[in-house]
């Protein structure tokens, strides 16, 4: 890290003046006034109560909001530490505001707090969004003590969802990379994680950083992947339910599968050799009490969903029969097909359709920015399917059909790799 | 007779300047090779004391007792332990401490006697005798439920059977230890008696033992009760009224803002001990943060204008944390005490040197904070050169060991066997009477001792830490702990890093721009303060004193 | 006279036979070159393959579109089609230099003509080339856009932007090889013309309803759907 001039006079002079810490802990904000005071009491309750003797600080990278949130981060206390924990707490509770330009995206943010952990020698390097409704003192905790006390490299956490709550996770990232890595991940692209001091240095150290266009879930998922593909001690953390704020922007799927998918992909590419020859998978520990807790429920329009599937089959047969085979394409149409009462897309083509799409990205065969936006309407094929199969199923159920879901993927992987070596 | 003293600076304020010295007659020098320390010995010593510079010494107690707490169980007020000699030998004492212009400070402790004092004797012959209402006596044992166990070690409950008059009687220490009955006017007219007998005998004042438990009510925690503080008005009146200059030191381990009722309207204590202050510098140095001192600090209230702290870093107690959260304590014991011999009661027992390790840099450090933090400081015997302590002698023992003269024959402290010794002396190799004793440190320069005498000589070289006022500074280095004391005119600034490496710290230092900082020891000039925040590197543990001059 | 005309079809004969007999061997000489410059041709192009191989020539190409533009296009692999470039570079470049070395009038100002075609031809044919690429690309990406947005007959509105792309192209290139200038001009306007009244007769008066169901569908319906969706993600 030779050119680190992206950290400013001020940020450095603000990290002197913090000297050496145990714990970083990362809030990136960007116009979070409203619900940042939350998450800030949170923070600051939880390392008082479960890390009062360790030396932490506060990491705010802020994308220029223009709502006066760096201001509150700085000034924001506890009132009562009395009655919330029966003591005060021990320490200065430390914390560093910064500005990086507007227009540098959230790779910087994420930067910046995996550089201040590589500057401050923390031993764990925990992140939080500034949008968290749920959180609690105890996601502190949760995040910091397999590092600090168990000696992982990485915590990935797994909240409790609705059934119908994160599907491209359920469908796609989560089984492709448990079939591919070997390491089951539930959340492989959340803004909660915790990384060792370790893993944090050799992250700040990549050469990633230089692209400022990289989107937040393509971000979170190479974190993940280096930190698979890196020998690094992997494990979960149970937080409970995540919901965010009323003002947080609703997700784009096209965007999303572009950049969740496509990152994947690439990291795929990039780690051929790791993944080429592993088989099956290893559980991955979890910390936590699993508590059970009812969960906002998610409504699908499931209407549209399968509109764009079936128009998306129709229209783009010319694009697919590059990136398919043609059994797979048929069997595709046959589905789009299907009347809406009897409509299912199948496991096993989906698992199908989702590895020939990775070996004609790895092989270019056209446009892999196009391939993705290809995916996106059989993608939305699949959700209709999940949402109808499993309309009156409880948790427990969905759970089972996706464990099957991610057993299938791992079995079916041979296919993946005969494809992904294969000559075109 | 009245008013022995002889010194020419009689300013009735004289506590805040002064720098007092903590030791025990037993511990110090045994001149007539009993193996016990006496006061001809601590005389012929006074002139280490003022060479060391220190201007008044406190004496713990040297009464006749069956000494089963250290001479906290009195059994006759107004006159000596024949251990250490007889009340001329103290007059003499007395004479020549303040020949040499240093005050002497006595144990005043009228909450229990021993029970071996005739008074408990006479009063728990019968029900009906005269002195039985000098104590406070109960048919039951649950009375007064609500008041804390204080030695929980050793004491289960408040109150002891005596099987002679077949009642039970009160203690708040041990139960060896009854408790006078405050409520009792003949009581409170006999403890006016024994103090007018010192001070007419020339002790310039008392430090008071015990002072919130004199008084029980029913339904409370009985401590710190009005009733209480009536007595000691009284008494402070009294005593005001008969000798002109005087000085009370209360010993109340409590919260800064219920012992500041002892100071009163400046018609109470002269001086109380600010015991929460004393772990939280420790606990300070350990975290490496401000906060715990900045804290505390901030929670002490003004005091009137006569008054003062008694600040100290160890005493002859274990080091006390009953002022601390349940969280710091925990962290006390995990950081200073993990021994679990260390521990005694709610406190650890040991010395300043054992408890950082006997790391010079933090014994400096620490004696820095002590000697600079608003307050009069109170040194304990044998930290000015640091000696060790030995946990296994039960109780507090382990502090209470004899001074280390020389690497010689009982390190110099008396002729007589090893065995008499009325404790064993510190022999390990690290801490050693062979290794830590005055004579060593008196040959070296750069002894711990040499460097005791030069601070404290910088700290009288000024009135501003003992009466100034003091104004925090907040970098936002949270390692650094720096603030600025101004008394008439005078401006001193303060920075020491509490942690064991080296930091850069910016101050800010604008409201007294254009003064020139002049470091205090070695009385270098420092660069022109401006506007800018100023910048200074501290080492590790490292302190600075500055005066700030307009040059 | 007979010894005349013997005389002067001997001579013309033997200045036929000497006349062939002194370009018999250039002509020799240039087959042979030409042979040797096709065979060097031929040799050349199967080094530069196996160097090309060696060297990983493809793998230069493989996280950008070339190849599968390539692919589209009909053409061979990078490698392939550099090798072969050369070859017919170099067999075609030694065969008009031989035979301009045959001193034949007129037969060097021909081949110095179709040698200074020969760029334009070539430019002309990239252009054409790039056009085709790029309406390829171009009406694939409006084509995924259009199913993703959830646009009606996203097919059509694919092959309208392929079409004037290619048209646009064409253009271009028959331009480059100076065919008819003002023909291409008032061709390409009307083409174009044509389309676009097309599109806006299409959409005002056939496509009415669909227009109607597209707007409605855009604007009333959003509130709806963010009141019972969260998102599929």
């Amino acid at each position: 890290m030779a050119e680190d001039t992206f950290l400013t006079d001020d940020f450095v002079r603000q990290l002197t003046a913090v000297g050496g810490v145990d714990i970083v802990v990362g809030l990136p904000t960007f116009n979070n006034r409203a619900t940042v005071g939350r998450v800030l009491n949170a923070i600051q309750v939880g390392l008082a109560k479960y890390f009062p003797r360790e030396r932490s600080v506060l990491i705010n990278p802020d994308g220029g909001s223009t709502d006066g949130t760096p201001e509150l981060v700085r000034t924001t206390t506890v009132e009562h530490y009395e009655t919330l924990l029966a003591a005060s707490p021990l320490r200065t509770f430390q914390r560093v505001s910064t500005v990086y330009p507007i227009g540098h995206g959230s790779g910087l943010a994420w930067r910046t707090i995996l550089a201040a952990a590589d500057l401050l020698g923390a031993k764990a390097c925990i992140s939080l969004s500034p949008d968290l409704e749920s959180i609690t003192p105890e996601w502190v905790d949760a995040l910091v003590r397999p590092i600090y006390k168990e000696k992982f490299d990485f915590v990935a956490p797994i909240y409790r969802r609705h059934k119908f709550d994160g599907l491209l996770i359920k469908n796609v990232l989560w089984p492709l990379i448990r079939a591919t890595y070997g390491s089951d991940i539930r959340e492989p692209t959340a803004t909660e994680v915790g990384l060792s001091g370790r893993l944090a240095s050799h992250l700040a150290a990549q050469d990633v950083w230089r692209q400022t266009d990289t989107s937040q879930e393509g971000l979170r998922l190479w974190m993940t992947t280096l930190a698979l593909v890196g020998n690094y001690r992997v494990c979960q953390a149970f937080l409970g339910p995540k919901t965010l704020g009323r003002n947080t922007a609703r997700h784009d799927i096209v965007a999303t599968v572009r950049q969740a998918v496509g990152e994947l992909l690439r990291c795929l590419e990039a780690h051929e050799a790791f993944w080429m020859n592993r088989s099956g998978s290893q559980p991955t520990p979890v910390f936590g009490f699993q508590y059970g807790v009812a969960v906002e429920p998610v409504r699908i329009n499931r209407a549209r969903l399968l509109q764009t599937f079936r128009t998306g089959a129709a229209e783009l047969a010319s694009v697919l029969q590059s990136i398919l085979t043609p059994t797979t394409l048929q069997q595709i149409q046959q589905v789009a097909a299907l009347d809406d009462r009897e409509f299912r897309f199948p496991d096993d083509l989906w698992v199908k359709t989702i590895y020939e799409f990775a070996a004609s990205y790895h092989h270019s065969v056209i446009n892999r920015d196009h391939l993705l936006q290809a995916l996106v309407p059989l993608y939305q094929g699949r959700v209709a399917s999940f949402v109808l199969q499993h309309y009156r199923a409880g948790a427990e159920e969905v759970e089972q059909h996706l464990e099957a879901l991610s057993r299938r993927f791992e079995e079916l992987k041979a296919y993946l790799v005969e494809g992904w070596t294969a000559k075109k | 007779m009245p008013d022995a003293r002889t010194q020419p600076d009689d300013d009735p304020l004289w506590y805040k300047d002064a720098v007092f010295y903590e030791v025990h007659v037993r511990a110090f020098y045994d001149s007539n090779a009993d193996g016990i320390g006496d006061f001809r010995g601590l005389t012929q010593k006074l002139d280490y004391l003022e060479e060391l510079g220190v201007d008044t010494i406190w004496l713990l107690p040297f009464y006749p007792s069956p000494l089963r707490d250290d001479g906290y169980d009195v059994a006759d007020y107004t006159d000596v332990h024949p251990n250490y000699g007889t009340l001329e030998d103290l007059k003499v004492f007395l004479e020549e401490a303040h020949r040499r212009r240093m005050r002497v400070v006595t144990e005043l402790v009228v909450n229990h006697t021993s029970d071996q004092h005739p008074w408990f004797q006479e009063a728990r012959k019968s029900r009906d005798n005269p002195k039985r209402n000098w104590y406070v006596w109960s048919d039951t044992d649950d009375r007064y439920r609500e008041a804390r166990i204080i030695f929980t070690d050793t004491e289960l409950s408040n109150w002891a059977w005596d099987p002679i008059s077949k009642q039970y009687y009160w203690h708040r220490f041990f139960s060896h230890q009854p408790d006078l009955n405050f409520d009792n006017p003949e009581v409170v007219e006999e403890v006016w008696k024994i103090m007018k007998y010192w001070r007419e005998l020339g002790v310039d004042g008392f430090r008071v033992d015990a002072v919130p438990y004199l008084v029980e009510r029913e339904g409370t925690n009985c401590e710190n009760l009005p009733e209480t503080h009536q007595i000691i008005k009284f008494l402070r009146r009294r005593l005001d009224e008969a000798f002109g200059s005087n000085f009370l030191l209360a010993e109340a381990n409590q919260w800064p803002a219920d012992v500041r009722a002892y100071f009163g309207d400046g018609d109470e204590f002269h001086m109380a001990f600010h015991f929460p202050l004393m772990p939280r510098m420790f606990m300070a140095v350990r975290l490496e943060d401000r906060k715990p001192i900045i804290d505390i600090l901030r929670r002490t209230p003004d005091i009137p204008p006569t008054c003062q702290w008694g600040i100290f870093l160890r005493n002859h107690d274990e080091l006390t944390l009953e002022m601390v959260s349940d969280e710091e304590r925990d962290y006390m014991y995990d950081e200073y005490a993990l021994d679990r011999a260390a521990r005694l009661n709610l406190g650890i027992r040991r010395r300043l040197a054992p408890l950082v390790d006997n790391d010079r840099r933090r014994i400096e450090l620490m004696n820095s904070l002590l000697l600079s933090l608003p307050g009069s400081p109170i040194i304990y015997y044998g930290d000015e050169i640091g000696m060790g302590d030995n946990i296994y002698l039960g109780d507090r023992n382990g502090v209470r060991t004899p001074m280390q003269w020389n690497g010689g024959w009982n390190a110099g402290f008396s002729q007589a066997d090893p065995e008499r010794l009325y404790l064993p002396l510190i022999a390990n190799p690290v801490y050693g009477y062979q290794r830590i004793n005055v004579e060593s440190q008196l040959r070296s320069a750069h002894s711990l001792l040499a460097w005791m005498k030069r601070i404290i000589r910088v700290r009288k070289s000024t009135r501003v830490f003992g009466r100034g006022s003091i104004e925090f500074l907040h970098p936002a280095n949270h390692r650094a702990l720096a603030y600025v004391r101004e008394y008439q005119g005078e401006t001193v600034l303060v920075v020491n890093n509490l942690s064991s490496s080296a930091h850069p710290v910016e101050l800010d230092l604008r409201r007294w721009r254009g003064m020139v900082p002049i470091e205090m020891f070695g009385g270098n000039l420092f660069p022109r303060i401006g506007e800018a925040p100023y910048p200074i590197t501290l080492g590790p543990y490292q302190y600075y004193w500055f005066r700030l001059r307009r040059l | 006279m007979w010894q005349y005309i013997v005389g002067t079809l001997s001579t013309t004969l033997s200045q036929f036979f000497r006349g062939i007999m002194g370009l018999l061997p250039r002509l020799v000489a240039v087959l042979i070159i030409i042979v040797i410059g096709w065979v060097g041709a031929f040799i050349l192009q199967w080094i530069l393959k196996k160097v090309l191989a060696w060297v990983r020539f493809n793998a230069l190409f493989r996280n950008t579109s070339l190849i599968p533009t390539l692919r589209k296009a009909a053409l061979p692999p990078p490698d392939e089609l550099l090798a072969r470039l050369v070859f017919w570079g170099v067999g075609l470049g030694f065969t008009f230099l031989a035979s301009s070395s045959l001193g034949i009038f007129g037969l060097q100002e021909e081949v110095s003509k179709i040698i200074l075609f020969i760029p334009q031809l070539v430019v002309a044919l990239l252009v054409l080339l790039l056009g085709l690429l790029l309406a390829n690309f171009f009406g694939r990406a409006t084509l995924l856009a259009a199913v993703n947005a959830n646009y009606a007959s996203p097919r059509f509105l694919s092959n309208v932007v392929q079409f004037l792309i290619v048209i646009f192209a064409a253009t271009m290139a028959l331009d480059q090889l100076g065919v008819g200038h003002r023909v291409v001009l008032i061709a390409f306007s009307i083409s174009f013309g044509a389309v676009m009244l097309g599109l806006a007769i299409a959409f005002g008066l056939g496509g009415r309803d669909v227009a109607r169901r597209i707007l409605e569908r855009q604007f009333p319906e959003k509130k709806k759907e963010e009141e019972d969706e969260i998102s599929p993600l």
